[in-house]
């Protein structure tokens, strides 16, 4: 498989803190890549030093073998970023058209912003749309230029859910023509239904790469769930089975291997435990729990 | 690198609250002093009604000039070169069509001040002066352009447009296109020579008396476009 994006040993501080820690990254051509992680985790500088608009401190970032830079102004890069501004004065339908004139073959406007969107929109000022509607914008500008690469920071913020899911299934469509996609994302279940590999970036270290079920398995089992009203929480971590314990005020979840054996212990040792619930591991919890233990 | 100027330059026209300051003030001030005001005796109304016409179609084109730079600070802030940064526009690309887009936009004013000046204020002059002055007062302003660029790369948003308010205002009072620089003090008169709204001015001044630019004063002209340029630069590279 011939490489996208490749970063080798990237670090980055601001002042005192470090904001990525040597970190190595190979995204294959045609790879769907979810770069997930709490807020903080260095996710957007991540995605910035990879486009070039944040120069690595050290270590070196290719993309189609050249600088992001130079893929970037070859036109091989799409690219919707979470704080960027539109002109707000601007027609929708000029916009668009401004910008696929920068590509070397760009898809036909109608065509764009038919797939973002916006096409209803085409002839409205840029300042007079909604927030979710000026977001479908710049998915059209990501677009438009139909690259090879698109990255994505947090695309579907502020959309509704008929939105997101076009949104969600127009990116299918490009991958499956061969694109290669990155996004960060908030919603779990994005990663969940549209990666195919799962990055998860704590304190600007990557902690887990692979398959998304490979993620989930990283962490497996089952989360049995319930409030506990008794004094005295110590103990649950040697129950059969218990992995992990996370107690936030009288919620208890106990990540288990065994959640059988675990429940009849739990039943037997404890009286004040109500509301069981038992349910098997999803990506977020996955996420939560590695993010969690590498913050530690 | 087309497409984008081609949207510039529609914006530049179509923007209302622009084109109202930088046409409608300078055309309100001429008809000000020419018409409503006494500013001068009656034997030389018509030499004035000509020498503020000069005066007011610079002081609105060297203020097109500037603002370009105030629109620059505005997008900036905005986080529009953010978005321009992630196409393959290079970041010069963008200043390149700003210039253009914002010299063309320049133009209207001229225009506008030299159309009342012939049709409301009676100006008569040989017929290729006509031309001479668009071309000069055009060309006139080309430092203040540079100029704006520079503070479009330092200040952000609305800071950066009311410095070139005062910045605008300072240099086109001291450089006689309010009032001539005639009725300034000795000190202030040889300082107001050397700036550059007096030297844009001169241009077109001399032209109504059919005299050519003097050297001197193209070469001040040069060297303050030297100078706003490589400020420009200067500041436009530490932006990225």
């Amino acid at each position: 498989m011939r490489t996208a994006v490749e970063l080798k040993d990237v670090s980055k501080r601001y002042g005192g803190t470090v904001a990525l820690d040597a970190v190595d990254l190979d995204v294959g051509q045609g790879e769907t890549v979810a770069v997930l992680g709490p807020n903080g985790a260095g996710k957007t500088t991540l995605l910035s030093i990879a486009l070039g608009l944040l120069d690595p401190g050290s270590g070196a970032v290719r993309v189609f073998g050249r600088t992001p830079v130079e893929a970037l102004h070859a036109g091989g890069v799409g690219v919707l970023l979470q704080d960027s501004g539109l002109l707000e004065d601007a027609r929708v339908a000029e916009l668009v058209a401004a910008v696929a004139g920068m590509y070397p073959r760009p898809l036909p406007v109608e065509a764009a912003m038919r797939a973002a969107g916006v096409a209803e929109l085409a002839t409205r000022r840029v300042g007079r749309l909604s927030g979710g509607q000026q977001q479908r914008v710049r998915f059209a500008l990501a677009l438009v230029g139909d690259p090879k690469l698109l990255v994505l920071d947090e695309p579907t913020v502020g959309l509704d859910v008929e939105s997101r899911r076009a949104l969600w299934q127009e990116v299918r469509a490009r991958t499956a023509q061969g694109s290669t996609v990155i996004f960060a994302t908030h919603y779990l279940t994005e990663a969940d239904d549209y990666a195919d590999r799962v990055v998860l970036l704590a304190g600007g270290k990557i902690i887990a790469d692979g398959p998304v079920n490979t993620i989930k398995s990283l962490v497996g089992g089952t989360e049995v769930r319930f409030v506990f009203e008794g004094a005295d929480a110590s103990g649950f971590e040697t129950l059969p089975g218990v992995r992990q314990v996370r107690i936030e005020g009288r919620a208890v979840a106990l990540h288990t291997g065994d959640s059988d054996a675990t429940l009849r212990a739990l039943f037997a040792a404890f009286d004040d435990v109500r509301e069981v619930h038992t349910m098997s591991t999803d990506l977020e919890s996955a996420v939560v729990s590695l993010a969690g233990g590498a913050g530690r | 690198m087309r497409s984008y100027l081609g949207l510039e330059l529609r914006r530049a026209f179509r923007n209302p609250a622009g084109m109202i300051l930088l046409t409608g003030f300078p055309l309100a001030l001429y008809l000000l002093w020419t018409k409503v005001l006494n500013v001068v005796p009656q034997g030389q109304r018509g030499d004035f009604a000509a020498y503020s016409m000069v005066s007011m179609a610079t002081y609105g084109a060297m203020g097109g000039a500037l603002f370009i730079g105030g629109a620059i600070a505005l997008e900036r802030s905005k986080g529009w070169s953010r978005q321009l940064a992630v196409t393959p526009l290079p970041p010069h690309g963008y200043v390149v069509a700003k210039l253009v887009s914002g010299m063309t936009g320049v133009l209207p004013s001229i225009l506008v001040v030299l159309a009342a000046g012939a049709v409301l204020g009676g100006v008569r002059l040989p017929l290729w002066t006509w031309p001479a002055l668009v071309v000069l007062i055009w060309l006139g302003v080309v430092p203040f352009a540079a100029l704006g660029i520079a503070f479009g790369y330092t200040l952000r948003g609305q800071a950066a447009n009311l410095a070139m308010m005062g910045v605008f205002f300072g240099l086109s009072v001291l450089g006689g296109l309010w009032l001539p620089v005639q009725a300034m003090p000795e000190g202030m008169r040889a300082l107001a020579e050397y700036s550059p709204a007096y030297q844009a001015g001169s241009l077109g001044w001399r032209a109504l008396d059919g005299q050519w630019p003097t050297g001197t004063g193209v070469g001040v002209l040069a060297a303050w476009t030297l100078l706003f340029a490589a400020l420009g630069a200067w500041r436009y590279r530490r932006a990225l």
